[in-house]
């Protein structure tokens, strides 16, 4: 389990700051193949970085799928939270079970559509193959246009994030049922301020909400 | 008929309290499957095509770009610059809030980041000279909500994802707009501080002026690298962005030395939830604009106020009404990704420009951050001046209120956002 949220941090990490790059030395790359430097225009001109592009949004795609199911654990979420907080502790811990089995339940359905999808699209052809031989009328799925990848391969990232999304749901509901906590995450967070404590016994509601800095899908009251 | 159940169904699940993307997956799954023939699978390619844009990875660079400079070491120099140029006016610290505010929001790009790093560091001095507690909490909680108009503003690249509208022209349109309200903000303070007699700080030398200057220009340049770039035709938005995110690292680690190269993987993890829930919430959000297009329901929306010789004026006034309705519920992005496609081919019908209509959602999104009974600021000021929401919304009301007046004339008068993109060709 540990190795597992490492993992998942580690990857959106990765992926976020190798995105960045890329495009830095795709920008850099351009202008500076226009400069009249003599060999290394040339050598730089030999480079083709017309795929950094595609490159990027595949990057970020598989950011975002992995990043919305890191975002349950971090309760980054945001929902519409201002009827059930005027609801008595128990109805409101109902609602806030109700929103986590439904956000199981669409990551659910999405993983399943999509893992058919993928499947349909190459995944089947490429298990085939690399068990041996191909059957009749089987094809190979289509491939993106400029690094010429399997799209099926790049495309799992949506059975595979959702699918751990879909867990992340039940185990944060299965905390909740436990002990009554969800995560929280803390918009107003600014680094290097000198510690603001922000507590008012006569407002705890309202400062509890100042603390998440917005609206989640439940808070503990 | 379909239109009141996709509608009731966004809304019923919506009040639940599950995350807003959810509730719009669902929506669109069980509309599909209930009430219509298009293949279920058809919504899987939806989910990676919907994000499968160049254009909205612009998002995850400026937020990473703003991670980078949401620092207290930031925040401090943008407070020493403006108090140092405009301190010695009435109101001093009070509209080097307002000027603050408005550079640190422009540069971090988050509302309550900036309230709470400007406030904590500014109220306190403000409470020591001598101003009352809610003059200052006032001042802050309005001007915290002005980063979402000035450019890099992370609302205006949802806005044009969700409408196609060209980003450039968006920012540029929204330089003066910015400014304007910044001004607005900021003359409602001088008359507040010059008709209550609040204190004055000693006027600063140029030559104190120029260090304090010298000091900030360097975050301040990411405003010149994102704007620069783009209407120079050097980078495309996109690029802009990712530039400005690298030009943000260089400064916060090399140059301001306020985090080292060990805190670097913590800002890129952070960014990277924010940007993915952001992203989750566009690629629903296209999801739920696809049936809705299906469904022809914007078109009905249209003819519905031609046949009913509903004008613009009406139209325009029941827009703001139902986004500051829809403010207090929600939060910018999701308000402008779930409206913009309802409202937008309604006003492209009766002849709104669609850069001034960007802009006017943006700033009722920014009015809508600051008015009780929830706005977002409010929360975060009442954090940390620790007074309780009434007290906060008679605090913001001066402010709130010139706000409001703000609103109308950019509703009605377009050429305000328009004059600058086009005077320079970008329309």
């Amino acid at each position: 389990m540990k190795f597992l949220d490492h993992l998942e941090e580690w990857l959106v990490t990765f992926l976020m700051g190798a995105a960045t790059l890329i495009i830095f030395v795709a920008v850099v790359h351009r202008y500076a193949a226009g400069l009249a430097i003599p060999g290394v225009q040339d050598w730089l001109l030999s480079l083709s970085m017309s795929w950094a592009q595609e490159l990027t949004i595949i990057m970020f795609v598989w950011m975002c799928k992995f990043g919305a199911a890191y975002g349950v654990r971090t309760g980054i979420h945001v929902g519409v939270d201002v009827l059930i907080n005027r609801l008595n502790h128990q109805m409101r811990g109902r609602f806030v079970i109700f929103g986590l089995a439904a956000g199981a339940i669409f990551t659910g359905i999405v993983a399943t559509l999509a893992a058919g999808f993928v499947w349909e699209n190459g995944a089947h052809y490429a298990f085939m193959n690399a068990m041996g031989p191909v059957p009749e009328g089987m094809f190979p799925g289509p491939t993106t246009p400029d690094l010429e990848w399997q799209t099926w391969t790049v495309y799992s990232a949506i059975p595979l994030g959702s699918a751990l999304m879909c867990f992340r749901f039940l185990q944060v509901a299965a905390v909740f049922a436990r002990t009554g906590d969800l995560p929280h995450h803390d918009h107003s967070h600014v680094d290097g301020l000198d510690e603001v404590e922000i507590t008012d016994e006569f407002h705890p509601h309202e400062v509890h909400a100042a603390n998440n800095g917005t609206r989640k899908e439940g808070q503990t009251p | 008929m379909s239109t009141a159940v996709i509608l009731f169904l966004l809304i019923a699940l919506m009040l639940t309290g599950m995350p807003i993307s959810i509730s719009l997956g669902l929506t669109v799954l069980s509309f599909l499957y209930l009430f219509t023939h298009v293949p279920i699978e058809s919504v899987a390619l939806k989910l990676f095509t919907g994000i499968e844009k160049f254009e909205i990875m612009a998002i995850p660079f400026f937020i990473l770009a703003g991670n980078f400079l949401t620092h207290g070491g930031v925040a401090k120099r943008m407070i020493n610059f403006a108090s140092a140029m405009v301190g010695h006016w009435y109101g001093g610290l009070g509209l080097a809030g307002v000027l603050a505010c408005a550079l640190f929001a422009a540069v971090s790009g988050s509302s309550p980041a900036t309230v709470v790093a400007i406030g904590s560091i500014l109220l306190p001095a403000m409470v020591k000279a001598g101003f009352p507690n809610k003059f200052g909490a006032g001042v802050i909680a309005t001007s915290g909500a002005l980063g979402i108009l000035i450019p890099p503003s992370i609302v205006m690249v949802m806005y044009s994802v969700a409408t196609n509208t060209s980003v450039g022209a968006l920012f540029m349109a929204g330089v003066i707009p910015g400014l304007a309200l910044a001004g607005v903000l900021g003359a409602v303070t001088w008359y507040r501080a010059r008709k209550f007699d609040y204190p004055r700080q000693p006027k600063a030398s140029w030559g104190e002026r120029l260090k304090a200057f010298r000091a900030s220009a360097w975050g301040l340049l990411l405003i010149v690298v994102v704007m620069g770039g783009i209407y120079s035709g050097m980078f495309t938005p996109t690029e802009a962005a990712a530039m400005s995110a690298v030009y943000a690292f260089i400064v916060a680690v090399f140059v301001y030395k306020d985090m080292g190269l060990k805190d670097v993987p913590k800002v890129l993890l952070n960014s990277a939830n924010m940007s993915a829930m952001l992203l989750y919430i566009i690629t629903n959000a296209v999801l739920f604009s696809f049936i809705m297009t299906n469904e022809n329901i914007p078109q009905a929306l249209a003819d519905w106020m031609l046949g009913n010789g509903l004008g613009v004026i009406t139209f325009l006034l029941a827009v703001n009404v139902i986004l500051l309705l829809a403010g207090n519920f929600m939060e910018p992005s999701s308000i402008v990704l779930i409206f913009a496609p309802i409202l937008f081919p309604v006003a492209v019908k009766l002849g709104i420009h669609p850069v001034h209509f960007g802009i006017l959602m943006v700033v009722n999104m920014e009015v809508g951050m600051c008015h009780p009974p929830v706005g977002l600021n409010l929360y975060v000021a009442s954090g940390i001046t620790k007074m309780g929401i009434t007290e906060l919304t008679i605090a913001v009301w001066p402010w709130l209120l010139s706000m409001l007046g703000f609103l109308m004339v950019v509703t009605y008068w377009p050429n305000l956002s328009l004059w600058l993109p086009r005077a320079m060709g970008m329309l």
